[in-house]
């Protein structure tokens, strides 16, 4: 630290600038002040540098917090798994692979005989199986909200490495409750659920594939659950629902329609 | 626990303030805080109750977004002076209003130690103890980043500051 002139340092014309200095000391800096002008400019110069930060980002914190970073909700959710960053979202989806086994293995023993699923790729039962997983979750349905659905959406299209987009149901009765990132087999895949005022639920999973195939709708059922799927050059599209194949299809070609190349 | 969360809490606004100003990116920075809440409760026991919370919660922020850069390697270059281009046109005259977008602009060419100091001081209004704590450095060494931080700005303000390198704030 320089001393200047008048017993007043480097550090005092600091704590000036920022309003840290009362009293006698600040007397004191605005007598140097006065006697060199440069230095008084440079001291504005710095006070200006200080609006204009506060003015480019004072009004984050008068935002309205999202709900993630709510302690609470975090403590909780730590509580339930692993806290280490990335474990947790391993675990959920070790859970889902053994559900996707266990289901597909259950399902193959049940439905070797009805030809749709049996000819479904492994892809709609991985779908059906995350429906039937996720859906009737109460807590966790998904993992990033509707309410954050610019976020979910870039999140997810970073992951599939392609432009995903969460289709509009609401002209249909079905609001977006949010989404997330599961394991597929040759990849990553983004759910998104979608709920009505009865609370169904209807989930959307789409994976990438590189065959720029496509192909018209396919209808799956096991037990109560229904899917439709297809693909378009870019994406496999699986709607799974435990609604009926009617009200199903007409989602779905909502959905194509939207969202298709 | 609920005491501890709700001290936590209140001090989430001011903790996504800082994390925006650092990234310049609503969702990088929301994440940041996020970790930084997630490590903070797991941390909870060192937390011994003295002191300021808030000073140890943007501790805990700041070591997560020095690893994260050391982990990407993406520190932005320090340009010298001589190299940065200068936009066409007249630089502002003292007295002017400065305009936001040059501040901004200016701000995220500085180096990393001396913005990440500036910022606690000007906009979180930390005194320079608690910002030297927070930073883990000597008071002499926030005041010399803090000295070098604002006459940076100064200069790269004067120049013109390109701002076609800009992100908006979202």
């Amino acid at each position: 630290m320089t001393r200047e002139g008048n017993g007043v340092s480097d550090a005092d014309l600091h704590a000036y600038a920022d309003g840290l200095l009362t009293g006698e000391r600040a007397a004191r800096v605005e007598q140097y002040l006065a006697a060199h002008p440069d230095k008084a400019q440079e001291i504005e110069d710095w006070r200006t540098q200080n609006s204009a930060m506060k003015a480019l980002y004072g009004h984050v914190a008068k935002e309205p917090v999202p709900e993630r970073l709510d302690p609470h909700r975090i403590a909780a959710e730590a509580k339930a798994g692993p806290g280490l960053r990335g474990v947790r979202r391993a675990a959920a989806a070790a859970l889902l692979v053994f559900a996707v086994g266990g289901f597909a293995g259950w399902m193959a023993r049940d439905m070797l005989a009805a030809p749709p699923i049996a000819a479904a790729e492994p892809m709609v039962r991985q779908a059906m199986a995350a429906h039937v997983l996720y859906a009737a979750e109460v807590r966790h349905p998904v993992e990033v909200g509707g309410g954050e659905e610019a976020h979910l959406v870039r999140w997810l299209s970073a992951r599939l490495d392609q432009p995903v987009t969460a289709p509009d149901l609401k002209a249909h009765g079905f609001k977006l409750m949010g989404g997330r990132l599961l394991p597929a087999s040759y990849g990553p895949a983004a759910q998104f659920m979608y709920e009505d005022g009865s609370g169904q639920r209807v989930t959307l999973f789409l994976t990438r594939h590189k065959d720029s195939n496509s192909a018209a709708f396919r209808f799956a059922s096991h037990e109560k659950t229904n899917a439709f799927y297809w693909l378009d050059r870019t994406t496999n599209y699986a709607l799974v629902g435990a609604v009926s194949r009617d009200q199903l299809r007409r989602l779905a070609q909502e959905v194509y329609d939207q969202l298709s190349l | 626990m609920s005491d501890f969360l709700d001290e936590i809490a209140d001090c989430v606004p001011a903790l996504r303030r800082y994390a925006r100003a650092l990234t310049r990116d609503a969702d990088v920075a929301d994440d940041l805080v996020q970790d930084c809440i997630e490590r903070a409760i797991r941390k909870r026991r060192l937390w011994l109750g003295t002191g300021s919370l808030q000073g140890w919660l943007f501790k805990i922020l700041l070591n997560i977004y020095r690893n994260d850069l050391r982990g990407r390697s993406r520190r932005a270059p320090l340009v010298s002076i001589d190299e940065m281009t200068v936009e066409p046109g007249a630089p502002p005259e003292h007295g002017h209003r400065l305009a936001l977008s040059e501040t901004a602009a200016a701000l995220s060419r500085l180096p990393e130690e001396q913005k990440q100091a500036l910022l606690l001081v000007a906009v979180e209004g930390f005194s320079y103890a608690e910002a030297a704590k927070i930073l883990d450095v000597p008071q002499g060494t926030l005041m010399s980043r803090l000295s070098r931080a604002r006459a940076n700005l100064r200069s790269l303000i004067e120049q013109g500051a390109p701002v076609r390198h800009l992100r908006p704030v979202r």
